[in-house]
């Protein structure tokens, strides 16, 4: 079975292919936010150096957010596009379930954290437990400042990743001290192998997911704007 | 703040003239300022020291232009937007985050999804040909380029 997974949902642009147990190629540029120009000719670049026709490809996967509302769409589109043209199947994977398991059987909680601008990270808490990654705190969009005194209340390390790190490591290392670790480069930005596992996870379970960006906000411009809309009937 | 009072139209685009040639990718300009204050004067000269051979033309119907220069100019107006989804709509951050230069008229109005740092331009009108020039830099980068643009 092949599979194509891509993450274009942050300034990473991410791209794999899988061949049944084997990871065969992925093509990783973290630069500039050009997904538009980008994707595209990375998908195609990867598929000719692994000799595959996009014809083989069994599944699609792909990163569905939150992040980028850009990025999302980018990708969503993309994937979706090839998967109907190709007439196969599409598998969803949350970004932060994807990130999270850049870490994978890590001793201690996973912290990703993605910027939703301002003081707000898009974020959930990850550990593992007999080789299952478990969500132990839900995805959502929460104050940096919150995030820090819910995970005080821990006692375990917690690895963070994820774009919003880069903005608020130092809020996270004054307020969590000991508790505080981030592991290599590496593993901090999302990687298109991970949404393939996360994949594969879904697809053994049999666990469907609808193939729709998760937002997980409205902008606070949105949110003024039908507050002015409600008030204007 | 630093600002500068400049007495006439070619005071003004030498200072936006010299901004062009000082900016770099990924930068990104905001500028505010009353109708007829000079926003887009501002950009047209701003381009010219960016490279732009196109005559630049607000893109206040279209909410965005794109120009080659030495690197690549993105021209928003915003004066028109009602709603951010019509930001969103235009695959914004594709642009705040990429590659080129971004100078955004009437920044003002979508303060809510401009990135953590920019240069913040005001134009005040003070006569028929004068106006005041002040600049916010969010960082030590833009203030190190308003300082530069005080210099005479």
């Amino acid at each position: 079975m092949k599979l194509l997974a891509i993450d274009t949902s942050s300034l990473t642009a991410t791209v794999a292919l899988l061949d049944g147990d084997r990871l065969i190629g992925e093509y990783t540029l973290n630069h500039k936010m050009n997904h538009s120009q980008k994707l595209m000719p990375m998908i195609e670049e990867l598929l000719n150096s692994c000799n595959t026709k996009p014809g083989e490809i069994d599944v699609f996967a792909v990163s569905l957010g939150p992040g980028s509302f850009t990025g999302l769409r980018i990708g969503i589109a993309t994937m979706a596009a090839m998967a109907q043209a190709l007439d196969k199947n599409v598998v969803g994977v949350p970004t932060l379930e994807a990130l999270a398991y850049n870490l994978f059987n890590i001793k201690g909680l996973i912290c990703p954290i993605i910027d939703a601008q301002k003081d707000l990270v898009y974020t959930a808490l990850y550990q593992w437990t007999d080789g299952n990654m478990v969500e132990i705190m839900e995805q959502q969009v929460i104050k940096i400042d919150k995030l820090i005194s819910m995970l005080k209340e821990k006692s375990e390390k917690i690895f963070f990743i994820g774009d919003a790190l880069e903005r608020f490591s130092s809020n996270l290392e004054d307020g969590l001290g000991q508790q505080f670790a981030v592991p290599p480069f590496k593993f901090l930005i999302p990687s298109a192998s991970s949404v393939a596992g996360v994949a594969r996870i879904k697809l053994e379970k049999g666990i469907k997911t609808d193939i729709i960006p998760i937002y997980m906000r409205k902008s606070e411009a949105e949110v003024q704007y039908e507050k002015r809309m409600k008030g204007s009937e | 703040m630093s600002c500068i009072n400049v007495s006439n139209q070619k005071e003004l685009e030498e200072i936006a003239e010299k901004l062009g040639k000082l900016v770099n990718s990924g930068d990104v300009i905001c500028m505010v300022g009353d109708l007829g204050a000079g926003k887009t004067t501002f950009i047209q000269a701003l381009a010219i020291g960016l490279g732009v051979k196109d005559y630049v033309t607000s893109p206040t119907f279209t909410l965005i232009n794109e120009y080659e220069g030495r690197i690549p100019l993105y021209h928003f107006d915003v004066y028109r937007i009602n709603h951010i989804d019509e930001m969103e709509n235009l695959g914004y951050e594709e642009y705040f985050y990429g590659d080129g230069v971004c100078a955004i008229e009437w920044a003002d109005l979508i303060k809510d999804i401009l990135p953590y740092d920019y240069l913040w331009i005001e134009i005040k009108i003070t006569g028929a040909e004068s106006r005041q020039i002040c600049f916010i830099g969010t960082n030590d980068y833009y203030r190190e380029i308003a300082g530069e643009l005080l210099e005479k």
